[in-house]
């Protein structure tokens, strides 16, 4: 399980480096509990293009009303491993 | 292209050559935080109707000092603010705060009735009020000859673009004043009357007339496509029998508790006492939310419903000319696509 969440919170994080551009940081070093509204500063374009991408990636619909929610790389990797675990 | 029952990824969807150009055109500018200000409590017409003159907004005093407003939209600009909208009651009365204001956040847009030139050096967007033709503004906006004085001010002028706001008493006009604006080259796009809280007059619409709406919308957009910047999704979305909340489900702070992201987060609407309330904040205060079609709310709401609308190619491209349709009438330079959707579709619901 925690092999899992881990997987994920590197994937989630290439994503979201990837479409944002970030510059100077990898997923590895990526700080899972970094705020992406206040610290990385994503808007909810931005999210909303990065749960387009999990959706592909993973299968899961993030319900809109739950983006506010999905304030870090750590929180949106517990939300689709929830989702997947539940669908099984 | 159909929409169809199969399920779309969204690297499918985007794998179209002309969608995904769109998309990276349009997805360029989802950098745009836009706030809204009243510059001055005085106009100089008088509208029935009139969303300025509801409320308690038009009571608030006005700050004519420059400092105070460079103050403020440095703030602005500090906690996020890209790009602003100069509105009620006219800020065409006080250049001088625009000039401060395009001199702190270069952009933005204007709305203005068109009486009084704005200064070219205030490069932002202008966009013009015009409320039938001119027989009709006598008597609702009580001022004569508007078109012919508001198109003479704005000649040649690549800021302007004329909102044309469809009442059930102007929809016919609709057809003469694109026609005279077409043929001077300058750019038109369309706004629905909403009613202001407590508004119970002869402008409100019917279901009648937001039909009729919708038919003379689309005429005018294929009859001038290059001076029309519309869509067929927005003549859907803004002629709809469900308002604009109703449908896509408004994210200013009037209508969404939500303060951590998007609008709900960074959205405000400053008074001319550069003070601002949460609870009333929204593109278009006291307007009924019920009735709101407005075309300055759709921009924003309908844009921010991105991901409901990413399940097959031709509701994405829907959205995708709402998306280039709003930036071309909101943004300085920005120049609106072919349309890649010319059918309509119905506003997808949320997922």
């Amino acid at each position: 399980m925690n092999n899992d969440i881990s997987r994920t919170i590197t994937r989630i994080a290439e994503i979201i480096i990837n479409e944002l551009k970030l510059e100077d940081i990898t997923p590895e070093t990526f700080d899972a509990d970094l705020d992406l509204v206040d610290e990385v500063g994503i808007d909810s374009m931005d999210l909303a293009t990065v749960v387009l991408v999990l959706r592909d990636e993973y299968g899961v619909r993030i319900d809109e009303d739950d983006y506010p929610k999905l304030t870090t790389v750590r929180i949106i990797a517990g939300y689709i491993n929830d989702k997947l675990n539940s669908s099984e | 292209m159909s929409a169809g029952q199969q399920e779309y990824k969204f690297s499918e969807i985007i794998a179209d050559p002309m969608i995904r150009e769109r998309w990276e055109k349009v997805r360029r500018y989802f950098f745009l935080r836009e706030s809204t200000y009243d510059m001055s409590n005085r106009c100089n017409i008088r509208c029935e109707g009139c969303y300025y003159f509801t409320g308690e907004k038009q009571f608030a005093e006005e700050n004519d000092d420059e400092a105070s407003w460079r103050q403020l939209l440095e703030s602005e600009k500090e906690r996020g603010i890209t790009f602003v909208v100069l509105a009620g009651a006219e800020p065409s009365l006080v250049p001088h705060l625009c000039r401060v204001c395009y001199n702190v956040i270069p952009l933005g847009a204007i709305a203005s009735n068109g009486l009084k030139p704005i200064p070219k050096e205030i490069d932002y967007q202008i966009h013009i009020s015009v409320w039938g033709n001119d027989q009709t503004s006598q008597v609702v906006r009580k001022a004569p000859d508007m078109l012919v004085r508001q198109m003479e001010n704005y000649r040649d002028d690549a800021r302007a673009v004329f909102v044309y706001t469809f009442t059930p008493g102007n929809i016919d006009e609709a057809r003469e004043v694109t026609r005279l604006l077409a043929d001077s080259d300058q750019k038109i796009t369309f706004n629905m009357f909403s009613a202001p809280l407590g508004y119970n007059g002869d402008l409100r619409h019917t279901t009648e007339t937001l039909d009729k709406t919708r038919l003379v919308m689309s005429e005018l957009l294929t009859e001038y496509p290059q001076s029309v910047l519309f869509s067929p999704y927005n003549i859907v979305a803004h002629t709809a029998e469900l308002g604009l909340h109703e449908l896509f489900s408004c994210s200013y702070p009037r209508m969404n508790p939500s303060t951590d992201i998007g609008l709900g987060k960074s959205f405000r609407q400053y008074r001319t006492d550069l003070q601002w309330d949460r609870d009333a904040a929204c593109c278009v205060p006291d307007t009924d939310c019920d009735d709101c079609r407005h075309y300055a709310a759709g921009s924003a709401v309908v844009t921010a419903r991105m991901y409901r609308h990413a399940i097959d190619p031709v509701t994405f491209s829907a959205w995708l000319d709402y998306v280039d349709t709003y930036l071309a009438v909101w943004v300085r330079g920005y120049q609106k696509g072919p349309n890649l959707c010319n059918t309509f579709i119905n506003p997808p619901s949320s997922i």
